[in-house]
């Protein structure tokens, strides 16, 4: 009986956990530097962890490369490795898994307009990014490297978050009136 | 030549099965707790929520625990750890277009950073989130996803060449 409770009480906190999104940012944190520990021996480049943006650029331009034998340009640990980087593939079935195991998986669509939107700005986000040389994530991995250029990446895209939300709320705020 | 704990010929098998592990950890997880980094400073300035934000902060402290942790086991695999302290700390790690100056990698810095910020918030979630949501069944995520990745092609045919070739022409040249 008493087991029972306590199994209960540890499945309930580990649940409350696993909801909790410091306790990821702690998970990716350290599984990047272990992935780096791991695998730097394939080829570089460091603090490269986890990226959606790079992981992206270098799944699709990996995968082009293979199979439509182009010679698109990737990071050497892609190039080398007999087959890009995948964490983008794990993140959609691990998303979609949790969604379907939890029931909030739902079909949303929207107009041909948000499409479009949606499209360009994700050509433009990656484009951007990839100046750069990472997503948000790699920002923060690059960070904790060291790199003061990603300090200030994430600087800016503080401000620039604060910009469009403080827009949103005053084009919200027209639209009641 | 860095070298981590698998030699390189096993590593190069184990990089597509490692990171497909740590991505299917991370999108289940990323799903259940919502995480963004966008949306962290977006709810802060809107209602003072720092759950979401608690989410990137730690990420950033948790990437430097597991950097040292792992600089002092396997030092070989962390070669320019600290990056100031090895290299001009005002260089980037690489990964952005090469060949150019410090000045070069600041802007490339700023300017993308101030952008991304701002169109993401706009669209209502940085780029993991949008994966995640398009995994969830919105239509518009799956798009964003699908930009990302004919925008990866474009990047590399097109886009890395023009700034390097205008930031060189501005006279940021390395």
């Amino acid at each position: 009986m008493s087991i029972q409770i306590l199994t209960g009480l540890i499945k309930e906190r580990l649940s409350v956990l696993a909801r909790h999104p410091a306790f990821l940012g702690l998970l990716i944190g350290l599984l990047a530097a272990f992935s780096q520990a791991l695998l730097i021996s394939a080829g570089g480049p460091e603090a490269y962890g986890f990226c959606v943006a790079c992981h992206t650029r270098d799944l699709v331009n990996g995968m082009s490369n293979i199979v439509a034998d182009t010679s698109l340009a990737l990071a050497p640990i892609s190039k080398n490795a007999i087959l890009p980087v995948m964490s983008v593939v794990g993140v959609l079935i691990g998303a979609f898994v949790a969604s379907r195991f939890n029931k909030e998986h739902k079909i949303k669509r929207a107009d041909t307009r948000t499409y479009i939107i949606y499209f360009l700005s994700g050509v433009l986000v990656l484009n951007l990014a990839m100046i750069f040389g990472g997503c948000p994530y790699r920002a923060a991995l690059r960070t904790g490297y060291g790199d003061i250029t990603a300090l200030l990446f994430i600087v800016t895209m503080a401000i620039g978050v604060i910009t469009g939300t403080l827009l949103m709320l005053k084009r919200a705020e027209k639209e009641e009136v | 030549m860095a070298t981590g704990i698998l030699p390189a010929n096993i590593a190069i098998i184990a990089v597509p099965v490692f990171t497909l592990l740590l991505g299917l950890l991370i999108g289940y997880l990323a799903q259940r707790s919502g995480y963004c980094s966008i949306g962290g400073f977006r709810d802060y300035t809107l209602f003072r929520h720092t759950r979401l934000l608690s989410g990137y902060l730690t990420l950033i402290f948790a990437a430097f625990a597991g950097y040292l942790l792992f600089w002092f086991l396997v030092p070989s695999s962390m070669e320019h750890f600290f990056w100031p302290l090895t290299s001009n700390p005002f260089s980037p790690v690489p990964g952005a277009p090469g060949g150019l100056n410090t000045a070069a990698y600041i802007l490339f810095a700023i300017i993308p950073g101030f952008l991304v910020g701002f169109i993401t918030v706009l669209l209502g979630g940085c780029p993991i989130r949008q994966t995640v949501m398009a995994s969830e069944g919105s239509y518009k995520s799956a798009w964003f996803f699908i930009g990302m990745c004919i925008g990866s092609i474009i990047f590399a045919l097109l886009v890395s060449g023009w700034v390097v070739t205008l930031m060189k022409s501005l006279g940021f040249g390395a």
